[in-house]
């Protein structure tokens, strides 16, 4: 059977006022009926280009300038506008990642479903209706009649994005281009739309081009892989084939610096050094080589291309490799890095227990809701947190999880003072934060810093780094003029960024580098306690790790406590002696890394655990379960009792009536709930109240 | 959403009253009494004292005030001694002329300005574009009675193809009647704003087209022209609607140099004899009333706002 969609040596460029951008270049594959290819790779290696190139719709000054795309073996480059226009939403859908601005605020969920039925099918508004209100139950959204009227902003990110492949699937394309489908969502939002995928595939006998740079979701959904560097496809094959053998290094590195949740954590992540290439002017050879430990000069000097056995049989004997798995390299490895390079960074010093250096005790913060015209009536708060205790020892990583609206970082901005608790206290050895004044709160701020999680909307983009970096030292009137500029370079030096830095802004920089800044600008007035919102979270795996093992480092070398704040249980497990899983403003459970990956006691720590894609194809098809079910309930009214009972398979009358307290589970291991995972240590413990710090037991 | 609005009425309410305290005040202090302007700079003292006694300017500034307000509020905003009429008399005189212009000239502002905000959008950086952004900061940079004197210049004296003087009929109806009197006015009024909008316009235009919405309405295979119909132009409009509120204090400024420029007899020109004539009570009343339409204006603009857009409820 031909393939449904097939694209061969596709170039793409973009004309941007002087330059061009070689987006996509010589890339080319082939999507089965009924199957799922992904294509994954980090942002700006052209993958999302590829999918906008295939459906036409390059941004300005984008054009395909080589090469063919065949939908059913009707050539789509070159085609005229109306006819591809008659293509476009019909026989070949797309998704987008942001379903938030993905879809018009101001026109209702049934008029925007029911478009490209009116358009394709030339059916009536009654009918095109009745058509959204099949493919809304379709994407399995609760009363689609009564969503028709909707707004968007209505919807929760979870509805929305099933509104949005609703609109795809309204005139059951044969292609699906799903452009990282799920990146916006929390990770259990994230399993449902995924399965959903997956189910409506097989239903409606779909291709699905899944573009995405997260390992972990290509892992349990596709069966082929495209891996995509500097706008090349670099390697290609089976799933299984790619993730346990695959022959190119970028392939193996990238994989090896995902942290992951099985991970050894005193051990260096890998990481790729190097960021890459420019492609308005790509290097000669392996676009590759630059970053690569095998190059040499004919990476430098040839380029290699994408055959099947690799391009040099004579060398690789093409033995090892099965049929279908291609790779552009001249020093293919044979699998999976072997994780002898990372050198032991030593453990940390352990929860320094006795010495708590930030207490954090019963806080609570709410938001007032207000209604009423004249007299603004407080009518209810949003409970971002509701009553959590956390001690964090001196040179303690503390490490913050839970779902966006789980409270963590209004929990992080109240430790840092940028919020006011509405109850409880913090402590800094022993002294309340906020019942410092004046210059005794200004010196607490001192010892207080934050990370933010976006490192282009956190920098001043009018200041130049080095005023980014001295503001800090200017504010709390540390040392002269000349010693301002020594502990900058010393920092700049720190976090590997070139002393000439100072004089640059913060654009001139890449993602990686500019967290670096952060960093750097968190650290410059060496605190005490330093919060990391989200630290990683806007970086593409081969910068993560690298930020990932310079905080670690410099944790190491300067002994601050760190409070790391992620949805990502990976990042936070790599990084954190302790971990803490927040859900609805809650505490929910609170142990070392090992506690809760291998012994969670709450079920929503076990779901959450087991809803993480993991880049292993094996694991994630083992996976039968979509994890948790529904959304995250309303802040303002959250559920009686244990808040996660609504969503929780094990929950039981006694969960409604009765808000479980935090019982041990082991050393520095707690949690909160009736019908543990684990048996609880002792009972006594269980009546400690909701303050039950971790270890002190 | 009603208790909202009821909450904005009381608001404006109160800024209006606000105005008129500060503008009362200010009057005062300039001209305590209109006694020696009713009676001529050759009045004895004496008389001039026991005219303010007989017209009770001689009474406490806050009782002289209670006592406008009260007036005030049952319509009654004073007498002019200088046209000898009652004030409220004169503004109903010329209110609907001056309305009409201000109307017309905003509703064809706008409806150039739209269009022509969205094509510049759609056609950015094209020549097309640079010409229209040209032309618009070209309109913006000029005042209007430089403008007005152009355009009488080319088109009425040169070329006759209007007359010199705007529409001087009394009844509203023949001066709406009379488009070739009222087309250079008109459009002399709506120059400034036209710009202003087009711009506005433009770069709204320009922020939604990048939205990933418009994409995804490509992607539906849309064509481009049902894309911005359907898709990009009510987006693009919702920043206008609170722009247009905020414009109606500076038509009603537009208006007095225009009236004046065309000799149109509506509440700018009257404005303009009053200040000649030092006529404080017509000059409050027309302060009033320029007060009274910013606050409606902001008003409506932000009802306005919340039936555009969904997001936005009150």
């Amino acid at each position: 059977m031909p393939p449904v969609l097939e694209v061969s040596h596709l170039s793409t460029h973009i004309q941007l006022t002087k330059t061009v951008v070689q987006a996509v270049g010589d890339v080319s594959f082939h999507l089965d009926a009924g199957e799922t290819l992904g294509l994954v790779g980090e942002s700006g290696c052209g993958k999302s280009m590829t999918g906008l190139s295939i459906m036409g719709l390059l941004p300005n000054g984008g054009h395909v300038v080589g090469g063919s795309i065949k939908l059913e073996g009707r050539e789509l480059v070159g085609m005229p506008g109306a006819e591809l226009r008659s293509i476009r939403g019909n026989d070949v859908a797309m998704i987008f990642q942001d379903s938030a601005s993905s879809l018009n605020p101001t026109k209702t969920v049934g008029d925007q479903v029911a478009e490209p039925v009116m358009l394709h099918r030339g059916a009536g508004r009654k009918e095109a209706h009745d058509r959204a209100v099949e493919v809304l139950t379709l994407v399995g959204i609760p009363r689609p009649k009564e969503r028709l009227g909707d707004y968007p902003h209505q919807l929760s990110g979870g509805l929305r994005q099933r509104v949005m492949i609703a609109i795809a699937l309204s005139c059951d394309p044969k292609v699906l281009i799903a452009d990282e489908p799920t990146t916006a969502l929390d990770v259990t939002i994230q399993a449902q739309i995924l399965a959903l995928l997956d189910d409506l595939k097989t239903q409606l006998g779909m291709s699905v081009l899944l573009v995405t740079h997260d390992m972990g979701v290509v892992a349990g959904r596709a069966d082929r892989v495209n891996v995509m560097y500097a706008g090349r496809v670099v390697e290609t094959a089976a799933t299984d084939e790619l993730f346990h053998s695959m022959h190119h290094p970028y392939t193996q590195g990238l994989l090896a610096s995902i942290p992951r949740l099985d991970q050894d954590n005193r051990r260096r992540l890998y990481s790729i050094p190097g960021a890459p290439p420019d492609l308005t002017s790509p290097p000669p050879g392996c676009r590759y080589a630059p970053r690569c430990p095998y190059a040499d000069e004919k990476c430098q000097a040839e380029e290699p291309t994408l055959v099947e056995g690799g391009p040099d049989f004579t060398r690789n004997g093409a033995g090892g490799s099965a049929p279908g798995h291609a790779f552009a390299c001249w020093h293919p490895v044979a699998g999976p890095v072997v994780l002898e390079a990372g050198e032991d960074q030593g453990g940390s010093e352990g929860p320094g227990q006795g010495d708590a250096l930030l207490e954090v005790d019963h806080v609570v913060k709410e938001f007032p809701v207000t209604a009423g015209a004249i007299l603004q009536r407080k009518v209810g708060a949003v409970k971002a947190v509701s009553g959590v205790s956390v001690r964090v020892g001196r040179g303690e990583i503390y490490g913050l999880v839970g779902e966006s609206g789980c409270g963590k970082t209004t929990l992080g901005k109240v430790i840092v003072g940028l919020e006011t608790p509405s109850a409880g206290k913090v402590r800094l050895l022993g002294r309340d934060v906020f019942a410092a004044r004046g210059r005794e709160l200004r010196k607490a701020r001192r010892d207080l810093q934050m990370m933010f999680q976006d490192p282009y909307s956190s920098l001043d983009p009018r200041m130049r780094v080095g005023s980014i970096l001295r503001e800090p030292l200017a504010i709390q009137g540390v040392g002269t003029r000349q010693e301002q500029d020594r502990i900058i370079a010393d920092m700049l030096r720190e976090v590997g960024l070139p002393a000439n830095a100072t004089e640059r802004y913060p654009h001139e920089f890449s993602g990686g580098q500019r967290q670096r800044i952060g960093l750097a600008r968190a650290l410059t007035l060496e605190p005490k306690v330093v919060v990391a919102d989200e630290p990683v979270s806007a970086l593409d795996v081969s910068i993560r790790s690298q930020v990932l093992n310079l905080m670690r480092r410099l944790q190491r070398a300067h002994g601050q406590s760190y409070v790391v704040i992620s949805h990502d249980l990976a990042v936070v497990k790599y990084l954190s002696d302790r971990i803490g899983v927040m859900y609805l403003g809650k505490l929910v459970e609170e142990g070392s890394g090992d506690d809760i990956y291998h012994r969670a006691a709450h079920p929503y720590t076990a779901a959450l655990i087991d809803t993480i894609p993991l880049p292993d194809p094996g694991k994630e098809r083992a996976k039968t379960e979509v994890g948790i079910r529904g959304e995250l309930p309303s802040p303002i009214n959250p559920p009686s009792g244990c808040r996660f009972r609504t969503r929780c398979p094990r929950a039981e009358q006694r969960c409604a009536d009765e808000e479980p307290q935090l019982a041990a589970f082991g050393a520095g291991h707690v949690a909160a709930c009736h019908f543990p995972l684990q048996e609880p240590l002792e009972v006594a413990s269980a009546g400690r109240g909701a303050s039950g710090h971790a270890g002190s037991s | 959403m009603t208790a909202y609005i009821l909450k904005r009425i009381v608001s404006a309410i109160l800024v209006t009253i606000g105005v008129t305290i500060v503008t009362y005040l200010l009057l005062h202090i300039i001209s305590p009494s209109p006694g020696r302007a009713v009676l001529g700079l050759h009045a004895s003292q004496k008389a001039v004292r026991s005219w303010n006694k007989t017209h009770g300017y001689d009474r406490p500034i806050v009782v002289q005030f209670a006592a406008y307000f009260w007036k005030l509020l049952h319509g009654n905003f004073g007498y002019s001694y200088k046209e000898d009429q009652t004030v409220a008399a004169l503004l109903a005189e010329n209110v609907g002329r001056s309305a009409y212009l201000s109307g017309a000239s905003l509703t064809l502002a706008i409806v150039v300005a739209m269009p022509v905000g969205i094509w510049q959008a759609i056609r950015r950086n094209k020549p097309s574009d640079y010409v229209l952004t040209g032309a618009a900061f070209t309109l913006y940079s000029m005042p209007s009675f430089f403008l007005g004197l152009l355009l009488i210049q080319a088109f009425a004296l040169s070329l006759h193809w209007f007359p010199v003087e705007a529409a001087q009929q009394t009844g509203i109806l023949q001066v709406i009647g009379n488009i070739r009197a009222m087309a250079l006015p008109i459009i002399t009024l709506a120059a400034v704003s036209m710009a202003a909008y087009s711009r506005y316009m433009r770069s709204a235009a320009l922020d939604n087209l990048a939205q990933d919405y418009i994409r995804l309405a490509r992607a539906k295979g849309l064509p481009e022209r049902t894309v911005y119909l359907r898709h990009l132009l009510r987006n693009s409009i919702l920043p206008m609607v609170t722009l247009i509120g905020l414009s109606i204090p500076a038509l009603l400024a537009g208006n007095i140099i225009v009236e004046t420029l065309f000799n149109y007899p509506g509440l700018g020109l009257l404005f303009i004899t009053a200040l000649q004539n030092y006529d404080y009570p017509v000059l409050l009343a027309l302060t009033l009333i320029g007060a009274m339409a910013t606050v409606v204006g902001n008003l409506l603009a932000d009802v306005a706002l919340t039936v555009a857009d969904p997001r936005i409820r009150l």
